[in-house]
């Protein structure tokens, strides 16, 4: 059995990649080609997604299509803005590599590399 | 004689003379790992001064005006409506410690926990927009800029740019990488959120300042050193440069900025080993520090 957010992260990624708007029955047959998951499953995650603001739904006929709310560089450039502490409250949930500088501090930064002889991009 | 003077004089040494000192000598950057302890043998030091202080204040010590109490009963106001009945005086001197105790540890219960709620919610993202390399041993997220960053806790992620995997060299990347693992293994979100536990007890006082700042900076440092035990500090500092450089048109508070100047020019700098001698004396020191204001007060029987 596996967990909930593997299959949601399949989900989105087809959806994504298919980059338009999408039955579960395709999704479902889609995944179908590497694994066997059942349809209720899908539908059941599908709609998870979509009540967890993930996926917008569109009624064509009498089926659902399904298509993500945002892309996924949205999405990533939202997560990355997050992690990297743009937003002013950031407790001890993240810690990332570099703070934001200023850009008199790059240029210190960029001196202490000349001072010792390594090269560095301008 | 009191107890009184000497707990205050201790409490101001450990709280305002000993952080600015601390700040300015150069051996914490040579070995930050004691640094760390020494910070936090301070804070909880600190801690423990104030409340013995407290204590030691409000307890009427044999006669009926002694102590905080006494004296506001002496100046014509009644506390608590009951004058400076020893039981209450003893009630009160009980509790101030005792809340200030609570303080710390809600503080940390509560940093911790927000930080994981935090966390949790990013990650769940993190894994439907990410995609996993388990060559990196990171999850990858569809993003221009270099950067990286991690995300501690029982189910750590290390998360990086695919800008960041684009333009790094194998070696830069493997040491940012490496840094990061390092916050990961080292469980440095617990040191960040007791710092941060103090700062909020403490938030009017330098020194709460002083050990928020210096723990996240000394918990960068030990990071590097981990990295550089397998990558050379060529790679560490111009990685370090190269995300700087790439993300500085934001700009917008550039608070960290002087915290990596600081790093990279310790990454670079001469490698200058700590003296022999300096981590038992730092031990020593750290488990001795926070026990001096009892030594200070209960086997003597100062009174």
């Amino acid at each position: 059995m596996r967990r909930l957010g593997e299959l949601e992260a399949e989900i989105m990624d087809r959806l994504w990649t298919w980059n338009r708007p999408a039955t579960v029955r395709e999704v479902v047959d889609d995944i179908n080609l590497t694994r066997p998951v059942a349809y209720t499953t899908v539908m059941t995650v599908t709609n998870i997604l979509y009540n967890k603001g993930w996926l917008l739904r569109g009624k064509q006929g009498r089926a659902w299509l399904y298509s993500p709310v945002r892309s996924r560089e949205a999405y990533a450039a939202a997560l990355m803005e997050d992690g990297l502490g743009a937003s002013k409250d950031r407790p001890a949930a993240l810690v990332h590599f570099v703070e934001n500088m200023t850009e008199e501090e790059v240029a210190a930064l960029r001196k202490a590399l000349r001072a010792v002889g390594r090269q560095a991009k301008p | 004689m009191n107890a009184t003077p000497v707990l205050v004089a201790y409490t101001a040494l450990v709280g305002f003379v000993a952080p600015p000192l601390l700040v300015r000598a150069d051996w914490p950057h040579r070995t930050p790992a004691a640094a760390l302890v020494v910070w936090h043998a301070l804070a909880l030091s600190f801690s423990l001064g104030v409340a013995l202080t407290a204590y030691h204040l409000a307890m009427p010590a044999g006669h009926p005006h002694a102590g905080v109490l006494g004296l506001l009963h002496s100046c014509g106001l009644a506390v608590l409506g009951s004058g400076a009945d020893p039981r209450t005086a003893a009630r009160v001197a009980v509790a101030l410690p005792a809340v200030l105790g609570l303080a710390l540890a809600g503080s940390f219960a509560f940093h911790a926990v927000r930080a994981r709620l935090a966390r949790a919610r990013h990650r769940r993202a993190v894994d439907l927009v990410g995609r996993r390399s388990a060559r990196l041993g990171a999850v990858v997220l569809p993003y221009d800029v270099p950067a990286a960053y991690c995300l501690p806790g029982r189910s750590p992620r290390i998360v990086v740019s695919d800008g960041a995997v684009r333009e790094l060299t194998a070696e830069q990347l493997g040491a940012v990488l490496e840094h990061e693992q390092a916050h990961v293994t080292g469980r440095h979100h617990l040191v960040l959120a007791a710092a941060e536990a103090f700062h909020s007890v403490f938030r009017l006082l330098p020194v709460a300042r002083h050990v928020r700042e210096q723990t996240a900076l000394l918990l960068e440092m030990v990071a590097d050193d981990r990295a550089l035990h397998g990558h050379s500090r060529e790679a560490l500092a111009t990685a370090m440069y190269e995300m700087a450089a790439a993300r500085t048109p934001r700009g917008a508070f550039g608070a960290g900025g002087r915290a990596v100047l600081i790093r990279m020019r310790r990454v670079l700098g001469p490698p200058r080993a700590p003296h022999r001698a300096l981590s038992p004396a730092l031990a020593a020191l750290a488990v001795t520090v926070p026990l001096l204001p009892l030594l200070a007060t209960c086997p003597l029987g100062l009174t």
